[in-house]
């Protein structure tokens, strides 16, 4: 029984049509083993379905350019983005390819003038493929413009100290010469029951005409342009004027604080320029100083230092003022004068020696500060000044001291720098690298 | 003018004819005369020093200075990187007083007119000769006695020559001896080569006089011909440029005057005082003026002398008649204008 049913499987291999299906007949294998044993190496099993054929182009790139909420949440795909995403698609037509033929009704029109278009080969366009290949390049490989360095705000391409022009006109009134720039940008969550957790991003800007007028705002918004926007709109609403002594800095120095952010400004010479915090030099570039120093004390919180330092301008006195309430002269002396005491401010009446009471402020820093001292740390030499290296070191030095001014005043002298010995000996000259000689450009025998 | 100065280039060029006689004492640089001045020295004939320290030239010089102390005392740069913090202080008005009377004090000081002398003669005198010592050296010795507290002008220098004569050192030589055994703050070894032409033409041109005219008071002598060279020339374009302005209130201008006066070229500035409508100076320049040349003006607290000066002595009368016409047409409107204020206001 078993015998037969094995023959009848052998007659119908036999008789199957599928030629891929080579299996070796049994005859044959009765007959001769060696063939069979090649036979069966030779026989090679293919599936036809795999996972490339079996998913669709649009999940296939999917699987590539997305990663799944929980896989995001493992923190799987960080360098995915759908920038990265390639359409190959792109720039390919049905019907044109390769082989550059015509296909009428596809790639051609059927009849052209009064004939019929037939099928036919055009020469290769060698051109084609080279144009594909650069319009893939050019997806996936997005890149920031580079900024320059005067658009650049604190770090990097970061918003913080960047510049983002006037704010919008009013109707008919515009803010000419104004200039706006943002302090702080932020994302900021807000928690509800309904909706959940809702993503926001905050930003400080301040804006001002760089002539002593200025208003910072905060704006919100789901988009960065629109917070900033949102902003620098507020802002304008809140300008406000601030004093500049002599368009240059502040009117005097003054203490100022705002929560636990203390800081001290002091007015400086035209040339310092602004030595403070990166936020208070933001703004005074906005307002217009130019030069001051200002140490902030406590927190470094943006917010606050913004506060703090506009309270301290808005505060500010003229010295006239200062004269009026002190009852008596405002004189400045400076070194450049030759201690000249040029006379700034006084009051109506001035106040007698007798007058001025025992415990009155009477130096004009304190005055200033509000009796308030600022805490200077003391200075330590550097590590280095107690090796022995270093005596050396300064020891070596000593020869050298003089060396810059006397290499000044030959070059005045002499307009070069040279020995003593150069008018004996003329050779006696500092060496200078001979100019690199510059490879003539070969002329054309016509 | 510019065609003169390329007339005189072409010249110097084709001659090859260099100006040796104003080289820079130590440097033998012979240099091209590029200026169009040519320096005017108080010679030894005629001694500038007895009229100049006159007590009453002295006052007319400082009142025709006209100071400011305002200006006296403007910022400077003192070279420095940065500028020093200002001070401010609050004072009464006795510790105030006390101040402005010590910078009136200082601001005296800083307008001492620097001296008016004659270049000063060569000394020559030998003390010894001792042929004996020719060819013994291939260089001049000098000798300096550096007693302390002998005056720089008194020092006893003295050079011993190949030849064996032992005499006294020339100025030049005097200058470098004494800058290297007492050397003075502000002062060279070598003469910085801004007093050379072609630098010193540069800064004339942009009208540095003052810097010009104070570096050459520390770098010189009143009575070296150097000194005499650079301020006769930077006197000369000052007055051409009008620049008159630029050295009021600065201890230079009392030396400008007296130069310009002495040299019989007080034309601009006298145009500048009656332009400016500064009667009283402009008759306090005719008097400085009557008195260095023997002249008899007649004063009657207007424009007479200034008259009498245009008639004889001016060389530049239509402007001066014109700048006098003028100056009594706007004192007439403002007598018509005042007297026209009274009517209205019923006071007359």
């Amino acid at each position: 029984m078993a015998v037969q049913l094995l023959n009848v499987t052998k007659i119908l291999q036999k008789l199957t049509i599928n030629s891929k299906c080579r299996i070796a007949p049994a005859l044959i294998k009765n007959v001769n083993e060696n063939v069979i044993h090649k036979e069966v190496i030779l026989t090679n099993s293919t599936r036809n379905t795999n996972f490339f054929n079996k998913l669709p182009a649009h999940d296939l790139w999917k699987g590539i350019t997305s990663v799944s909420n929980a896989g995001k949440k493992r923190g799987r795909g960080k360098n995915v983005s759908k920038k990265n995403i390639k359409d190959l698609n792109r720039g390919q037509v049905i019907g044109v390819g390769k082989a550059n033929i015509v296909w009428p009704g596809l790639s051609a029109p059927i009849i052209r003038g009064k004939e019929l278009v037939t099928q036919h080969q055009l020469p290769e366009d060698p051109e084609r493929q080279k144009k594909l290949i650069e319009l893939r390049d050019k997806m996936g490989t997005f890149k920031y413009a580079k900024l320059s360095p005067i658009e650049r705000g604190w770090s990097g391409t970061k918003m913080p100290g960047r510049s983002i022009g006037p704010p919008d006109p009013i109707g008919e009134d515009t803010f000419d010469g104004f200039d706006t720039k943002v302090l702080e940008l932020k994302t900021v969550f807000n928690m509800k029951g309904n909706f959940g957790r809702k993503r926001r991003l905050s930003v400080i800007v301040v804006t001002g005409n760089s002539n002593g007028m200025a208003g910072f705002a905060m704006g919100k918004g789901l988009e960065p342009k629109t917070a900033l926007r949102k902003a620098k709109n507020r802002s304008a609403q809140k300008l406000m004027h601030i004093k500049i002594y002599k368009n240059h800095t502040v009117f005097h120095d003054f203490f100022t604080q705002f929560g636990q952010t203390k800081i001290y400004v002091s007015q400086k010479p035209e040339g310092y320029g602004l030595v403070c915090h990166r936020a208070i030099k933001t703004m005074c570039e906005v307002i217009g100083i130019k030069n001051l120093y200002a140490k902030v004390e406590g927190s470094t919180n943006v917010n606050h230092i913004i506060k703090a330092f506009f309270l301290g301008l808005t505060r500010q006195k003229t010295h006239e003022e200062i004269a009026e309430e002190k009852g008596l002269h405002l004189v400045e002396i400076c070194k450049e004068n030759d201690f000249f005491p040029t006379v700034i401010a006084s009051p109506k009446e001035v106040k007698k020696a007798e007058d001025i009471s025992k415990d009155e402020i009477i130096d004009y820093h304190q005055y200033c500060f509000n009796g308030k001292v600022v805490y200077k740390k003391k200075r330590h030499p550097p590590f280095y000044t107690k090796y022995k290296s270093y005596e050396l070191y300064l020891r070596k030095q000593e020869k050298l001291r003089n060396q810059s001014d006397v290499k000044k005043s030959l070059i005045a002298e002499y307009g070069e720098i040279r020995s003593f010995l150069a008018d004996k000996y003329p050779e006696c000259v500092q060496y200078r690298r001979p100019k690199r000689e510059e490879p003539e450009p070969e002329v054309e025998d016509e | 003018m510019t065609l003169l100065r390329h007339i005189s280039q072409k010249l110097l060029i084709n001659n090859i004819k260099t100006d040796t006689r104003y080289k820079i004492n130590n440097t033998c640089v012979a240099c091209v005369r590029l200026l169009n001045y040519t320096p005017k020295e108080y010679d030894t004939k005629t001694d500038p020093a007895p009229l100049f320290f006159n007590k009453e030239v002295q006052s007319l010089l400082k009142s025709l200075t006209r100071v400011e102390v305002a200006k006296v005392f403007k910022k400077r740069k003192l070279g420095e990187k940065r500028l020093g913090d200002p001070e401010f202080k609050f004072m009464t008005q006795e510790q105030l007083d006390v101040k402005l009377k010590k910078a009136q004090q200082k601001a005296e000081e800083l307008l001492q007119i620097p001296p008016v002398l004659a270049v000063h003669a060569q000394k020559n005198k030998v003390y010894s000769q001792d042929p004996a010592l020719q060819g013994l050296e291939s260089s001049r010795f000098v000798f300096t006695d550096i007693t302390f507290g002998v005056k720089d002008l008194d020092r006893l220098i003295v050079v011993r020559e190949l030849d064996g004569t032992l005499k006294d050192a020339e100025w030049e030589l005097r200058n470098r001896v004494n800058h290297v055994y007492f050397p003075r703050s502000g002062r060279s070894l070598k003469p910085p080569r801004v007093f050379e032409d072609g630098y010193l033409e540069d800064l004339l041109n942009r009208r540095e006089y003052e810097f010009v005219l104070d570096l050459a008071c520390s770098q010189f002598e009143p009575n070296e011909k150097d000194y005499q060279r650079v301020t006769s020339i930077v006197f000369q374009h000052l007055s051409d440029n009008d620049g008159f302005d630029l050295l009021r209130s600065t201890r230079h201008f009392g030396g400008l005057v007296f130069f310009l006066v002495w040299n019989k070229s007080i034309d601009n500035l006298l145009l500048d005082l009656i332009e400016s409508s500064h009667v009283d100076e402009a008759n306090k320049l005719m008097e400085l003026y009557g008195k260095i040349h023997k002249l008899n003006y007649e004063f009657d607290g207007k424009l007479k002398a200034v008259r009498q000066f245009i008639e004889k002595d001016s060389t530049k009368r239509g402007a001066l008649e014109l700048a006098v016409q003028a100056y009594e047409e706007l004192q007439k409107q403002k007598e018509q204008l005042e007297s026209g204020i009274k009517a209205a206001h019923g006071i007359l």
